[in-house]
């Protein structure tokens, strides 16, 4: 855990920062967290704060969680006329104060770094690493930044214990995780999973299978920002950190969205340049300027005027873009769509040759 | 010198000096590491991701050299073919959006953009989508011009703002390519330092309305000089050309580091003093206003000095060491009294705790080193007694009233030696045109005892004639550079162990212990 890279004795106070700006597209798991079991976060960062001896934690919430802050809200004020909170926590010699605090829309804010700055008042751009957060975090002290789901899952472990814990989930990858199963499935929802079931079983047995009896096109397996997975690669993935890494792909947020053989590749990832051009800080060049410019190639693709030299450049672009940042977020917007530059490039290629998925946006269009 | 490192630059041992990021230790060797964001003044920020490179001993493969302290035996990649592909990809996206428009640019022929582009890019644009359309030749005040297209938004002028004037006008709005550098509305730039921005900017996206489009900079030809301005004297690089049939003339002043004077940059009031340098000249020798060769004024001055008992000379706290000492001995020789009376020019509380001083003049320690009494009381006293007065270019307007000096002066005759057409000297009865500072070279000591020298920036078409020169054709005993600075330093405890000919270029702190003044 990143708790174990905090200076000792340093002098300066101990920053707690729980991550609630869920804002990747298809993750919904921390929402569910707030609003269904606040009290479970609440106790996690009561757990956390004693442990790493830190006396002010921030709970930074994306902006458009209107309702989730207010369930937030109440239960943190619960907590503190129930003394859970406060300068005696349940009666013990320890002081803890969480402040909430919303986000404006942004969302490189989720990036750690964004979000510390975030929470200092400035603007929302990430800072360059090292000094890493546990050395020199929020107002320049150690901080700890955990997600909500991270956080959540401390009341658990100290209940039961780690080993209870590693019962579930893999060796490597224990534990359960929440699951968001949306697209185009049966049943989609918030589903709690043991970490490391086979991914097409899961799809299958808890989501119902992709829905109106169409044939499965792509997989995205942990939010928008992690590569594609193709119906053939899909059938030995299974849904942890190692499976995922193996086949080139991310476990990410836990966000999995399938798609039917209706999509058409080609407008989705206008949208997710879209997106993520939109989204970007504007701090670094090749993520200011290049996003921009993916943006304008795959709306001339998807307009009609693309040819296949501006569909190489686009996947050149991914490699000249990608890592040369001081955040991932130009990588979340470049892996992608090199995978579905690279599984999908006919589409793209008939795209740009004039046989652009008329047919498929009829058939939408009827539905 | 400080303490050094070796490492490897493309498997070449190089040495370089300890506790200084990659860009600047490497950079001190002669080996370029582009980048735009970063600045040895401002420090990294680590924006613009031109200065990757790649450190081959296991940690991440590419590191921003500014964020990258040097370390002994540290093995550093510049020239291998995946970093070289990564100037280049860093330099297409600077350029997308950029207006590559360098003949109309203000800024081309000092900018890195376009100097970067011919030393690592030369690359056939690939751009066929439309550009991003920004605002151009906006005014942020303080005579900064901003064109937003031009903006590589590395945030120098941001940080600038910020770290160094503390006065934060400036800001980066918006995200992704819609960034731009922009004021707060209504609050432009309002600190003494605003064109520091100008040099800067990597770019030709802050521009001073006060330069722009006079000259091509290729043109102008760049000499060292201190300005004058105040006795911080901040080191400055004078540009000047002579266009044809024209005069040499100067087009700027631009700060030029020296660590221990005044850093990276200088105030507005100073880099603007230049103006002072072309305009309002005087370009002839007057007797009772009216013109006369300077031989003529010369020989008409000669005669004053033998026909008068009592006379005074009033000295310029401008005036190099050299001058000071050449007036001084002329002084003595024929007797006159000394005075360096000039409270006009202190402007008290103008100065700041950064670079501008109270003290507008550049010498002022020099006349208490060579014992020259400024008081009023002094001056006063002696110009009632005094028959003639010899003013060697100083403005006793910027200490009395018109009425004031009229009623001091009485039937005291007025031989004025002056650089400009100043209205102290209206009156003069003889007026000779002396060279003013960037016309000729000498000593000065600025407001914390640190010697300077400085030499001759500007020819002029007529030169004017310096004021030591001048000394000498009225007869004073010692004129040339040798002999003043032995009877400098015989006269001055603190100059006698001085080499005039070998004043550091960073000046020489005087202080009265021996080990300080050691050269390094």
């Amino acid at each position: 855990m990143k708790w174990g890279f905090l200076p000792k004795d340093t002098g300066k106070p101990v920053y707690l920062a729980v991550n609630s700006d869920e804002s990747e597209p298809a993750t919904f798991k921390d929402r569910y967290i707030l609003v269904r079991d606040p009290h479970m976060l609440i106790e996690g960062i009561i757990i956390c704060s004693y442990a790493i001896g830190s006396h002010d934690t921030y709970i930074y919430i994306r902006g458009e969680y209107t309702t989730q802050v207010k369930v937030l809200q109440a239960a943190i004020d619960e907590a503190y006329d129930a003394g859970y909170l406060g300068d005696k926590v349940a009666g013990h010699d320890f002081k803890l104060n969480v402040t909430v605090h919303r986000g404006a829309g942004a969302y490189v804010c989720g990036e750690e770094t964004a979000l510390l700055e975030s929470i200092e008042g400035k603007k929302g751009q990430p800072r360059s690493k090292p000094p890493f957060p546990a050395v020199a975090g929020l107002y320049d002290s150690p901080t700890i930044i955990n997600n909500v789901q991270s956080i959540a899952s401390l009341p658990f472990i100290i209940e039961n214990g780690a080993d209870a814990y590693r019962k579930y989930g893999t060796e490597k990858s224990p534990g359960t995780h929440l699951f968001g199963i949306s697209g185009h499935v049966e049943k989609p929802g918030m589903y709690e999973l043991p970490l490391g079931l086979p991914l097409l079983e899961v799809i299958d047995k808890v989501a119902g299978g992709v829905w109106k009896g169409r044939k499965l096109k792509g997989i995205i397996p942990g939010g928008s920002s992690t590569p594609v997975l193709t119906p053939e690669e899909a059938k030995t993935v299974t849904l942890d950190y190692e499976s995922m890494a193996e086949h080139k792909t991310m476990f990410g947020s836990g966000g999995i969205v399938v798609l039917d053989e209706t999509v058409d590749m080609v407008k989705l990832v206008q949208n997710l340049i879209y997106f993520y051009h939109h989204e970007s800080c504007g701090q670094c060049t090749p993520c200011r300027e290049g996003l921009g410019w993916m943006l304008k190639i795959i709306n001339k693709i998807v307009a009609g005027k693309g040819r296949l030299s501006d569909v190489e450049l686009l996947r050149e672009l991914c490699d000249n873009i990608e890592m040369k940042t001081v955040c991932v977020l130009s990588a979340a917007c470049t892996m992608p769509v090199r995978s579905y530059l690279d599984k999908f490039r006919h589409e793209f290629e008939a795209c740009v040759a004039g046989e652009n998925g008329s047919k498929q946006e009829t058939e939408q269009e009827e539905r | 010198m400080a303490e050094t490192i070796k490492l490897f630059v493309n498997g070449c041992e190089v040495e370089v000096e300890a506790g200084k990021n990659l860009i600047d230790a490497i950079g001190a060797v002669g080996i370029e590491i582009p980048h735009l964001c970063y600045h040895p003044a401002l420090g990294a920020d680590g924006n613009c991701r031109m200065c990757l490179v790649g450190i081959e001993d296991g940690r991440p493969p590419l590191v921003p050299a500014c964020k990258t302290q040097a370390v002994e035996g540290m093995k550093v990649l510049l020239d291998a073919e995946h970093i070289k592909k990564i100037q280049k990809d860093v330099l297409e996206l600077e350029l997308i959006n950029h207006p590559t428009d360098c003949p109309i640019c203000d800024q081309a022929g000092e900018c890195s953009l376009q100097d970067y582009y011919m030393t690592y890019g030369r690359e056939e644009s690939r751009m066929n989508v439309d550009q991003v359309k920004k605002a151009k030749k906006l005014d942020f005040g303080c005579g900064v011009v901003h064109d937003q297209e031009r903006c590589v938004v590395c945030g120098r002028c941001v940080r600038f703002c910020r770290q160094i004037t503390k006065t934060g006008e400036l800001g980066i709005v918006n995200r992704t390519d819609s960034a731009r550098v922009t004021i707060f509305p209504g609050r432009p730039l309002d600190n003494r330092y605003a064109l520091n921005v100008v040099d800067l900017c990597p770019v030709g996206a802050m521009t001073s309305a006060d330069f722009r489009f006079k000259q091509r900079v290729w043109f102008l030809k760049k000499n060292r000089s201190i300005c004058h301005g105040c006795s911080r004297g901040c080191n400055i690089t004078v540009d000047h050309n002579r266009e044809k049939d024209s005069d040499d003339m100067i087009y700027r002043f631009r700060p030029l580091l020296n660590e221990q004077v005044n850093g990276y940059f200088m105030c507005d009031e100073g880099r603007l003093s230049y103006h002072g340098e072309n305009e309002n000249r005087l370009s002839e020798a007057r007797l009772s206003k009216t013109p006369l060769s300077f031989d003529d004024a010369v020989t008409a001055a000669l005669r004053e000095i033998e026909k008068h008992d009592d006379i005074l000379f009033l000295l310029s706290p401008n005036s190099t060491l050299e001058q000071m000492m050449a007036i001084r001995s002329f002084a003595e020789k024929i007797d006159a009294t000394l005075s360096g009376f000039s409270d006009g020019y202190i402007k008290k509380g103008d100065g700041d705790d950064y670079l501008i001083q109270d003290d507008k003049s550049a010498n002022r320690a020099g006349l208490e080193l060579l014992g020259i009494d400024s008081s009023k009381e002094a001056f006063e006293t002696a110009l009632k007694k005094a028959d003639l007065l010899l003013n060697f270019n100083n403005d006793l307007l910027l200490a009395y009233s018109e009425t004031e000096l009229k009623k001091l002066l009485k039937d005291t005759r007025v031989i004025g030696l002056s650089s400009h057409e100043t209205a102290c000297f209206q009156q003069a009865n003889l007026l000779l045109p002396v060279a003013s500072f960037t016309e000729y070279g000498g000593s000065i000591i600025n407001c914390d005892s640190i010697l300077q020298f400085f030499a001759k920036a500007v020819s002029k078409n007529s030169e004017p004639v310096e004021i030591c020169e001048l000394i000498s054709l009225l007869g004073g005993p010692f004129h040339d550079r040798t002999q003043l600075w032995e009877e400098l330093k015989k006269n001055c405890e603190l100059l006698s162990n001085v080499d005039p000919d070998n004043i550091p270029p960073a000046g020489l702190k005087l202080t009265d212990s021996e080990a300080d003044n050691v050269p390094a």
